[in-house]
């Protein structure tokens, strides 16, 4: 997205505008109020007196929050500017924005303010796609307020706008004739509400009569709660602090709660594009989060939970036991135009979904919520071998069963060319790619715990720990490329190898699936010069066909990834290359102002000194926003052991002592510090040459 | 809606009918494991409304007609039910589509319709497409 637009958000609603606060939607342009996948407003623009105006500065005061200063004319001739006009747009389940406009001469001025207000109720899929739209606009006004609507059939969705001063409404927008006194004041608060239809609850309803002043008040003081019990950063490193605080913030606003759980929250994926319940993404994020906030991992394992999959739905690719990978709320969702009322084409969220709950209850010892999830996680465990292992063989695979609108990649790297041999060519399907089998393994291996300590199954717990045993077997054998020394990306749908060499191996670190023996090897590669471009390790390594440092996922660095692979060298006692890979994504990070896009380039570190930002990537995006929390426990080494928090630092090379002070768990709060140990520039004139 | 009558028993014959009566008989609903609450669901067609109530104890099942305090009402035309039952229309979908609205508790809906059957054409089976005709699906673009 462009740098002049300003964005807003909260939870999945979120205003995209110009420099001056006005929204004019064209195209395939992200701008707008959006709510649930629905856009609001494609045109929010004030004149005066028939006049634009511009922008002297605009500030984000917070991330719900933007205030834009104004006055009237085009930027270069600022003649006479008597005038100044401030806007302070809020966010909440729609926006609220105070209008107020200073007259600085010694003559009244009399004025003509309008705000001309529009909507084409466009689906994101739509803006996405540039597609046309089905139903019927109706514009009426009603009292003093304008409603612009939408209806297809049963599906009505409107848009409720309305001023607290006099204003005279027309079908196209408000407009207020006024006379500001000499060196006066004249203001107005507006009120822009997203309307449902029959999903509104009442608390949107009242919103739309009431105003948004509450909720303001609650967003405002709900933010400073979270920073509050966030665990406190001392660092040496000056912009790790500025990084930590962008991390708490950006996270804070991407939380979403689902309709099923209000006052709950949990990571929605990412802003414009992905502000909605994502399997997949909102697992890993709530992974990272875990030593900063458990809050986040229990909502999310409860709302996946309570839309597991039940039935066989070739349309969704949905299968019992399966967690699902996205949800939406648009109009095209409700038209089963596209599947997502979820859509369930996801190869890995169920086996993350089981790790997560591991991992939840290793940090936080809630076995409540363990037991109350029993039955979803044997659900889970199930899909596994009964429904993931298409070929028959005990692989995890995936092919999509809905051929038009389903994804034909249902892992992570969900591009059409993702996953490729050497020589650039395509496997068929069904494909089953490596990761897949890790999460698999580790999800039988953590779940096997459960059983024991938490369900009181021993005999399920041994059968989990021997098919795990088992598929680690297989694997090392079958996924090894042994003239590389490294593990292939996937199967393909003959059984044999897809020979390209690929960040995924880091997450088979992190899994554990991988054999003591095989490590070293795998440790080489992820900070060798093919993978690791000194920024962080790419997505698909240099010299395969397909490498491209800015394909999506055929070349680029990803952040989250990097924070996964750190955490797979530590579980292997990499503690060297892990603070490597720490020191090149934070480092990043700081030139990103703090805030990590979804993927970069990935050009050797040398040849362009800064990151180069990938071009339509998403920002922020919560996995990104993750990473540098999880690189903050992979550098202090933060392990829940029992009761303990175990605490083994390997610090990035800039970081001469970090401390996280009162972090939580099940131990209440503990203070983990670390001292510089660690000298990257030594191991990057010498790769894989630690341990 | 005071002016529209209760519907007799005999509605119970049909499939909405044999549904409910369905879910007494099997006794208990896998997704509602460890949860309780009532729903109720009132179907409406052009002359009337029909009501039924849903109630579980820890996934234990039973239906009843009686009045009675409910966690969710879900009011649907009788069509669509009958559609949604047979897997014809997705609930999540006619949700959002305002063909069904729900009061009260969100989450007791959500529960329960995911007991509900998939489409009739899905098998859950896929035919293997050969490494040749991946690449030359892509060769075009």
């Amino acid at each position: 997205m462009s740098d002049q637009l300003v964005q807003i958000l909260e939870g999945n609603t979120f205003v995209v505008s110009d420099e001056q606060g006005d929204i004019e939607a064209s195209g395939t342009d992200p701008t707008g109020l959006f709510s649930f996948d629905t856009r609001f407003l494609s045109r929010w623009v004030l004149t005066i007196n028939g006049q634009r105006l511009s922008a002297l500065s605009t500030d984000d005061l917070q991330y719900f929050q933007a205030r834009f200063f104004l006055v009237p004319g085009s930027a270069d001739v600022y003649v006479n500017a008597t005038l100044t006009i401030i806007r302070l747009r809020e966010v909440a389940d729609g926006f609220h924005e105070e209008l107020r406009v200073f007259n600085h001469s010694s003559e009244p001025a009399d004025l003509r303010i309008r705000i001309d207000a529009a909507s084409d109720f466009a689906d994101l899929f739509e803006v996405k796609d540039a597609l046309a739209k089905k139903g019927r606009y109706r514009n009426r006004v009603a009292d003093k307020s304008l409603i612009l609507g939408y209806e297809r059939e049963t599906f009505v969705r409107e848009t409720w706008i309305s001023a607290s001063a006099k204003a005279s409404a027309d079908e196209n927008g408000l407009s207020f004739s006024v006379t500001v006194p000499a060196h006066g004041e004249w203001s107005t608060e507006l009120d822009v509400v997203a309307s449902l239809g029959n999903l509104d609850t009442p608390s949107a309803q009242h919103a739309g009569r009431r105003g948004h002043r509450k909720a303001r008040r609650d967003m405002a003081r709900g933010l400073e709660k979270w920073l509050n019990h966030a665990p406190r950063l001392e660092c040496d490193w000056e912009p790790l602090a500025q990084i930590y605080r962008r991390c708490l913030t950006d996270l804070a606003a991407l939380r979403f709660s689902p309709l099923t759980m209000p006052g709950h929250s949990m990571p929605a994926a990412g802003l414009p594009w992905f502000m909605t319940i994502f399997g997949r993404d909102s697992i890993f994020t709530s992974l990272q989060a875990l030593p900063f906030t458990s809050e986040l991992a229990a909502t999310t394992l409860r709302a996946l939970g309570e839309r597991q999959g039940t039935r066989i739905d070739d349309f969704r690719d949905e299968d019992p036991g399966r967690i699902l990978h996205e949800q939406r709320y648009g109009e095209l969702t409700a038209f089963e135009e596209r599947p997502h009322s979820p859509y369930y084409g996801s190869a890995d969220a169920t086996q993350l979904y089981l790790m997560l709950l591991d991992e939840y209850e290793r940090w936080t010892g809630d076995t409540k919520l363990v037991r109350d999830l029993e039955q979803t996680a044997r659900a889970a465990l199930n899909w596994i071998d009964e429904f993931a292992d298409l070929r028959g063989d005990g692989y995890v695979w995936y092919q999509r069963r809905n051929a038009t609108t389903g994804l034909e990649n249902q892992c992570w790297k969900d591009s059409w060319d993702s996953i490729s041999y050497r020589n650039g060519d395509l496997p068929g399907f069904p494909r089953a790619t490596c990761e897949l089998q890790g999460y698999a393994y580790d999800a039988k291996v953590r779940s096997a715990r459960l059983a024991r300590v938490v369900w009181r199954d021993a005999a399920f717990a041994d059968r989990l720990e021997k098919e795990a045993a088992d598929l680690k077997r297989r694997f090392n054998r079958d996924y090894w490329i042994a003239d590389g020394e490294y593990f292939a990306v996937a199967l393909d749908c003959d059984g044999r190898p897809v020979d390209s060499l690929t960040s995924n191996i880091g997450h088979l670190l992190w899994s554990g699936i991988v054999d003591k023996s095989k490590a070293r090897a795998i440790a080489r590669h992820l900070t060798g010069p093919k993978l690791f471009s000194g920024w962080g390790v790419r997505t698909l390594a240099e010299g395969e066909a397909r490498y491209n440092p800015i394909g999506y996922h055929t070349g680029t660095v990803w952040p989250f990834d990097n924070s996964f692979i750190a955490w797979g060298l530590r579980r292997y006692g990499f503690k060297a290359e892990a603070a490597r890979v720490a020191a090149g994504i934070l480092e990043a990070a700081e030139l990103f102002r703090g805030r990590l896009p979804e993927a970069f380039g990935g050009y050797p570190r040398q040849l362009t000194r800064y990151p180069v930002q990938y071009p339509t990537a998403c920002s922020p995006q919560a996995w990104s926003t993750g990473a540098p929390l999880l690189l903050l426990r992979t550098a202090l080494g933060l392990e829940p052991h029992d009761d303990h928090l175990l605490i083994d630092p390997a610090l990035p090379a800039r970081i001469g002592h970090l401390e996280l002070l009162d972090v939580p768990g099940r131990w209440k709060r503990i203070d983990a510090f670390g001292r510089g140990l660690i000298d990257t520039d030594r191991l990057r004139a010498d790769p894989g040459s630690a341990n | 809606m005071q002016t529209q009558r209760e519907v007799p028993a005999q509605a119970e014959a049909g499939p909405v009918g044999q549904f409910f009566t369905g879910l007494a008989e099997a006794g208990y609903l896998a997704t509602f494991d460890g949860e309780s609450a009532t729903l109720r669901f009132d179907l409406v067609d052009a002359e009337a409304v029909e009501r039924w109530y849903v109630v579980v104890h820890d996934g234990s099942v039973t239906v009843a007609r009686q009045q009675r305090p409910a966690e969710a009402i879900v009011r649907i035309d009788r069509a669509h039910f009958a559609a949604i039952i047979a897997g014809r229309l997705n609930a999540q979908a006619a949700l959002l589509r305002g063909l069904l609205t729900c009061e009260g508790s969100m989450a007791a809906v959500m529960t329960f319709q995911r007991c509900l059957p998939g489409p009739p054409g899905s098998t859950g089976r896929v035919a293997p497409i050969s490494g040749e005709t991946a690449m030359a699906g892509r060769r075009t673009r």
